[in-house]
């Protein structure tokens, strides 16, 4: 990371740009979360304060010339009223070289984005996962190398072997973690006006998965479908022999300024009521045994972590804990740009649960950007959205680039 | 009598669908790699200004990446076809679009920047001929092949000086409802070859609502790789 800072700086002040193109962003962004004790934070063992506020100052750069592009993008972060040291993260930091139309390379820390789902992408286990409770938040990337290689004008294969946690980095939560490495590949074609993918990847703590992705535009909507099918579950427990599969499909439709979409998740492997309950019934038990004072403190360190494992499950990638997921998202702009309002809703079918995200951008010039958003969580104190320790959250960003 | 006839051949216009091959490639060769301005003006409101590079192939083949301002840098639109993308560099993603979908939030639609060329999507008639802006112009009626297009019925003129240089264009919906109108001006020499480089589209649904794209460099025929137009290219970004 102090090498990636080093070369970034050196990259700053090394000059103009000359015949390439040169970005820098520089940014601060504000998490302000109230939280709670729910049955993912029993007697508070996360240590969250009842307000949590992150402290980030965040900074991007990309530079192209000719054939080269280097990026680098990563933040600072200080958890306000505590003792924690500061931390530095970097979300990306790669070089990729292109040779001629046909084929590229891209080495070190990068998002791989691929899959036409909005909020899900099951055909995507490569990267860290999103954050459930704001995947709209830039996400870090893998530590990957990527080729892309387009051998004609109506198919392109990638290739990418990546390393990368499974738990989520984008949230005040103590989790463990574990990491996981994944090679894969996507061969995308392009038939009669059809986007079709295929993916393969499979690798160490993962589930070897197919995958197909399908897109059409159909007038003024286009149309998406990304699903899945693999064996043995990402939720514990880990129903080996079990086949799984998950779908996304949806509609988004855009005119002017203003876009509208839909998009349902079926999630093969999330949790019945019953098997929620057994969820629920184990993290209890854990808890009970790690503060129970019959027990050795041995024992009781032991049901403690297991406990933070449990925690921990629904952050861990598993891509929702229920079967039935509803999003909605709306958004607006003004002709001139200066103003952006959008509206994101997730609906958990099978417990009711449901998250908003309301949002505001502000950009009075081409060079500043401000965003407002705010994350809201309802439903029953067992559904998902009711369990999660974060209950509610405003984040400031502002941005300023060149 | 033959020098009569001679006169008279040389004084008929020539097939619409000429003309319109013609008009079509005035301002775009059939392979171009150009820069423009966007201005994007509503009443009462700011101009949007947006800078975009763009790579054209063919009828069906297209793609422009905006260059300015910062916070828009990278977004780009593919056309290949009867399908359109955009490229969110925010999150490193390409999305399907519908292809009726207005180009940068302006009054163009993607249908109206990608396919400059019209001759694929609609049947020309030739409907007389017409002053229009002081300037003597062909008038052509343009019917859709089919409602795949984003208008039904398109009116053009087209200059009958021997530069086929269109001058303005009226699109219909289907219901005959004027829905804009296209002129174009400040005929100058760039890319080699003098053009009309500024295009001015007005909506008739909102007074003084317009766009304007003005070419700033244009080079004509450039070896273009079907390769660059797909949305494979798209996904490794810039």
């Amino acid at each position: 990371v102090r090498a990636a800072a080093w070369t970034v700086a050196g990259l700053l002040v090394a000059g103009p740009a000359g015949a390439g193109s040169r970005e820098i962003q520089v940014g601060f962004e504000e998490f302000h979360y109230a939280t709670g004790e729910t049955a993912l934070n029993r007697g508070n063992v996360l240590g969250l304060d009842d307000k949590e506020d992150l402290l980030r100052a965040t900074l991007g750069y990309k530079e192209s010339q000719g054939s080269l592009r280097l990026v680098f993008r990563g933040f600072v972060e200080k958890r306000l009223d505590t003792d924690v040291d500061t931390d530095w993260t970097t979300r990306e930091a790669y070089a990729q070289y292109g040779f001629g139309d046909g084929l590229s390379v891209r080495i070190g820390k990068q998002r791989v984005s691929w899959g036409s789902g909005f909020a899900w992408n099951p055909t995507s286990r490569l990267e860290p996962p999103k954050n459930p409770l704001n995947p709209s938040l830039e996400q870090q990337g893998a530590l990957a190398v990527r080729t892309d290689w387009i051998p004609t004008a109506w198919a392109g294969v990638i290739l990418v072997a990546a390393e990368s946690e499974v738990v989520s980095r984008d949230a005040p939560l103590d989790a463990p973690s574990r990491t996981r490495r994944t090679g894969a590949v996507r061969a995308r074609l392009l038939v009669r006006d059809t986007d079709l993918a295929v993916v393969f990847s499979g690798g160490r703590n993962q589930r070897t998965l197919l995958g197909l992705d399908v897109g059409r535009t159909f007038g003024p909507v286009s149309a998406h479908a990304e699903a899945t099918t693999y064996r043995g579950a990402e939720l514990p427990p880990a129903r080996d022999d079990q086949r799984f599969s998950r779908l996304v499909a949806g509609l988004l439709w855009t005119r002017d300024q203003t876009s509208v979409s839909a998009e349902y998740f079926y999630n093969g492997e999330g949790y019945s009521q019953d098997e929620l309950d057994l969820y629920l019934a184990d993290l209890d038990s854990a808890y009970r045994h790690s503060i129970d004072p019959a027990l050795p403190p041995p024992i009781q360190s032991l049901e403690g972590q297991r406990y933070r494992a449990l925690a921990a499950v629904p952050y861990s990638g598993g891509l929702g804990l229920r079967q039935h997921y509803l999003q909605a998202a709306w958004s607006r702009g003004t002709s001139s740009g200066t103003w952006t309002a959008a509206l994101r809703g997730v609906l958990a079918l099978s417990d009711g649960g449901t998250a908003l995200t309301p949002g505001l951008t502000w950009s009075p010039t081409g060079h500043l950007t401000a965003n407002l958003d705010a994350i809201l969580l309802f439903g029953p104190d067992d559904s998902e959205y009711g369990m999660s320790p974060l209950r509610s959250a405003l984040q400031t960003r502002v941005k300023v680039i060149w | 009598m033959s020098s009569l006839l001679l006169v008279a051949l040389l004084a008929a216009p020539p097939p619409a669908d000429e003309i319109l091959r013609r008009a079509q490639g005035a301002v775009l060769g059939e392979t171009a790699v150009y820069t423009l301005r966007m201005t994007v003006s509503r009443p009462g409101k700011s101009e949007r200004v947006v800078e975009m590079k763009g790579w054209k192939k063919g009828d069906d083949l297209g793609l422009v990446r905006y260059t300015s301002p910062p916070k828009e840098r990278g977004t780009a639109y593919l056309r290949n076809g009867g399908s359109t993308w955009l490229y969110l560099p925010s999150a490193e993603k390409v999305v399907r679009v519908g292809a009726k979908q207005n180009f940068g939030g302006g009054d163009f639609s993607n249908g109206d920047v990608f396919r400059l060329s019209l001759s694929k999507d609609y049947v020309a008639t030739l409907a007389g001929e017409e002053t229009v802006d002081a300037q003597a112009c062909w008038k052509l009626e343009l019917k859709a092949r089919d409602r795949s297009v984003a208008y039904d019925r398109v009116v053009y003129w087209v200059r009958t000086d021997g530069t086929f240089f269109p001058v303005r264009a009226d699109y219909y919906t289907l219901s005959g409802r004027r829905l804009k109108w296209l002129t174009t001006a400040e005929v100058g020499k760039i890319g080699g070859r003098a053009r009309p480089t500024l295009l001015t589209m007005e909506s008739a649904l909102e007074t003084g609502a317009r766009t304007l794209l003005k070419f700033l460099a244009i080079q004509d025929d450039v070896p273009l790789d079907d390769r660059l137009f797909t949305p494979s290219a798209l996904e490794k970004g810039e």
